[in-house]
């Protein structure tokens, strides 16, 4: 097992640059997950550390040692592809032997990598069969086989579970952090699945349009939030916003909303008074009261069966809330909500983060 | 509806003409196709299978009684039938086998991304729109001393001895038509097996370059392997074609010199056109015709069993 250390490494195709001064260090056995929309570069990223792409500036380490020029296969680490990319022609057992096979390790090597890969997958009854004759979901386990015989010093993964159903999802999910915790192996997993960044990582690397937006455990990411970006990409149903200005008070700041409601913070926020900025609360932390602040028009009632999502109009814009209180999917037309100070988020102008609540 | 017994009864009385025409309703609609299909396809066929049992000579207007197996007994003494296969052998090997090596080399070379890569392929397939007698009178300019350059270039190169046409020369006269042949045939294998690269998932190679493969690696163990039907279908057909490709043969060298390039394919043509003895001609073509099924059904049983063997 092995760190990786990234620093200020960029990736341009002739002036585009696509990714921009990424400095990471992943310490020795930790699960990091690259999460982002599709664009945002991560799997970019995930293959420069790979080799398979070209690293334009900066520089990467694997254990202390600058691999930037080293090919795939001298870098000793494990790919797992989203479209699987198992050999065809090779069977199950061969497929995962086939990096020690080119290694010209011996028979009895190469049985006990294979055997112990497979006992561990639940792959023993599948070794003789082509890939085309397993299901998805077994064909996710070879590739991660195929992984585990080499012991790298370290597992890359590309949305591996993408091309899964949403139940066989959420089980190779579970088989992959169980592998995690028994293996301790260093793995990069890039996914746009916010759900699988939550649940998989140790930390979490938010990148948005090339470039890295926060770095931090998963509760971190979520609680606070470095930007707006992050804010409303992190959770689901995502974050509410809503613009206001900020009145400056002797003890704290107050947001004044644009219908006038006004919404005092617990701590003064570093503004100016009069400045515009975004407050922002999750759709859980919403609460509905009869004597509630603010009036909202109900749109759409979703029942999740766990809860129910509330589709709301608030000065104009769309908001969500949601809430496991059932007396609510009674139809009404209108609702009183209230913010709670502790849950608001407040952003400035440009996004970053101003308070924490 | 209400009287289903009586409706079953009145369907085993029907008339026998109603019946025959609820038979023959089907052929009846599929005539047309049928008519032409026969006309088009087994009338000519089964006309030419009767020719190699009939003495069919254009310039004796007493000819064409049934003979029987009489062309075929002359055939299994005629020496110059013999040699004839053996130059089809020769000829269909080096040609396809040509073909299809530098054939993989060109595709493997416009697999790659290079500047002008789109006009270079369309400049690879340019040969195989040339029509065959052009090509053939063309490379029979070629290696002729008195207005081709390549006599003198291989001679210069000491690949020969002096600037000489080999098409005249008996040991080396087959090579002018192969050479032919493969200028000609190579676009075929370039295109179909560009294309069948181009399908290979490029994810595969690089699990492949992450697993430790080097590129003789990546191309033994994922190229060929993608590749290998394709190699499959694309040899058969093109060694059946080759097999019946007189075309260049008799332009640039017409089976001489001394019968060294006589192929079965143009010693039919030979027989046919210029002996006018269309029945023994057809019999040598009942002959080829009966290798090249017997080949391309032990082809199809290999492939068959490698699909399975999958």
């Amino acid at each position: 097992m092995a760190s990786i250390a990234l620093s200020r490494v960029g990736k341009s195709f002739g002036t585009h640059s696509v990714l921009s001064e990424v400095d990471l260090d992943i310490k020795d056995g930790e699960f990091v997950v690259l999460v982002g929309p599709s664009g945002c570069g991560k799997s970019t990223l995930l293959r420069m550390i790979a080799g398979l792409e070209d690293i334009t500036s900066g520089t990467l380490t694997i254990d202390g040692q600058r691999v930037n020029d080293l090919k795939p296969k001298d870098r000793d680490i494990a790919m797992v592809f989203q479209s699987y990319a198992l050999y065809p022609h090779m069977n199950v057992a061969d497929n995962m032997s086939y990096s020690l096979r080119l290694r010209r390790r011996s028979k009895e090597v190469i049985a006990a990598a294979v055997s112990a890969a497979s006992g561990k997958l639940g792959l023993d009854p599948y070794l003789e069969r082509r890939p085309k004759a397993l299901s998805g979901g077994q064909r996710q386990r070879v590739a991660m086989g195929r992984a585990i015989v080499r012991k790298p010093k370290a597992f890359l993964f590309d949305e591996p579970l993408s091309n899964l159903d949403a139940r066989l999802r959420e089980q190779m999910r579970a088989e992959i952090k169980r592998l995690h915790a028994e293996l301790g192996a260093t793995s990069v997993y890039v996914t746009h699945d916010q759900i699988e960044a939550m649940t998989l990582a140790s930390r979490i690397v938010a990148m948005n349009a090339g470039s890295v937006q926060q770095i931090g455990a998963p509760l971190d990411l979520y609680d606070r939030p470095a930007n707006l970006f992050v804010a409303g990409f992190i959770g689901s149903p995502g974050m509410n916003f809503l613009e206001g200005r900020c009145e400056q008070g002797p003890e704290n700041s107050t947001v004044v909303l644009s219908r006038g409601y006004r919404l005092p913070l617990s701590v003064r926020i570093p503004a100016a008074d009069g400045e515009t900025v975004t407050l922002g609360i999750r759709p859980e932390h919403v609460t509905v009261a009869p004597d509630g602040q603010i009036d909202a028009a109900v749109e759409l009632v979703e029942p999740t069966g766990l809860g129910i999502i509330l589709h709301l109009i608030v000065h104009g814009e769309s908001f969500k809330l949601f809430t496991t209180d059932r007396a609510l999917l009674q139809p009404q037309a209108t609702l009183r909500i209230n913010l709670p100070k502790e849950r608001l988020h407040v952003f400035d102008q440009s996004g970053n983060r101003l308070a924490v609540m | 509806m209400s009287h289903p017994e009586a409706v079953r009864s009145g369907a085993a009385r029907k008339p026998a003409m109603r019946r025959f025409a609820d038979a023959a309703e089907p052929w009846f609609y599929a005539a047309p196709v049928l008519t032409l299909i026969v006309a088009v396809m087994l009338v000519p066929l089964l006309l030419g299978l009767s020719y190699a049992f009939r003495d069919i000579q254009l310039l004796n207007p007493f000819s064409g009684a049934f003979i029987g197996l009489e062309h075929f007994k002359t055939l299994a003494r005629d020496d110059a039938f013999y040699r004839a296969l053996k130059n089809t052998l020769w000829w269909t090997g080096a040609s396809v086998f040509l073909q299809f090596a530098l054939g993989l080399v060109l595709a493997l070379l416009l697999d790659k991304p290079f500047p002008g890569r789109g006009l270079a392929q369309a400049l690879v397939f340019l040969p195989w729109a040339v029509p065959t007698f052009l090509a053939g009178l063309n490379w029979a300019w070629l290696f002729n001393p008195v207005i081709g350059p390549l006599p003198h270039w291989m001679a210069a190169l000491g690949i020969l001895s002096a600037p000489d046409n080999i098409l005249a020369d008996p040991h080396l006269a087959m090579w002018g038509p192969i050479i032919a042949n493969v200028w000609w045939g190579i676009p075929f294998f370039a295109i179909t097996l560009l294309a069948a690269l181009q399908a290979i998932p490029r994810d595969i190679y690089e699990a492949a370059a992450i697993d430790g493969a080097g590129p003789l690696q990546r191309f033994l163990s994922i190229t060929l392997p993608f590749l290998a039907p394709t190699i499959a279908i694309t040899i058969l057909l093109r060694t059946v074609w080759i097999a019946n490709f007189a075309d260049l043969i008799i332009v640039m060298t017409n089976g001489g010199p001394a019968d060294r390039t006589q192929i079965v394919a143009s010693y039919i043509f030979t027989q046919a056109f210029r002996r006018l003895d269309f029945g023994y001609a057809s019999a040598i073509a009942l002959v080829l015709l009966v290798l090249l099924l017997a080949y391309s059904m032990l082809i199809v049983v290999i492939r068959q069993r490698l699909i399975e063997k999958d």
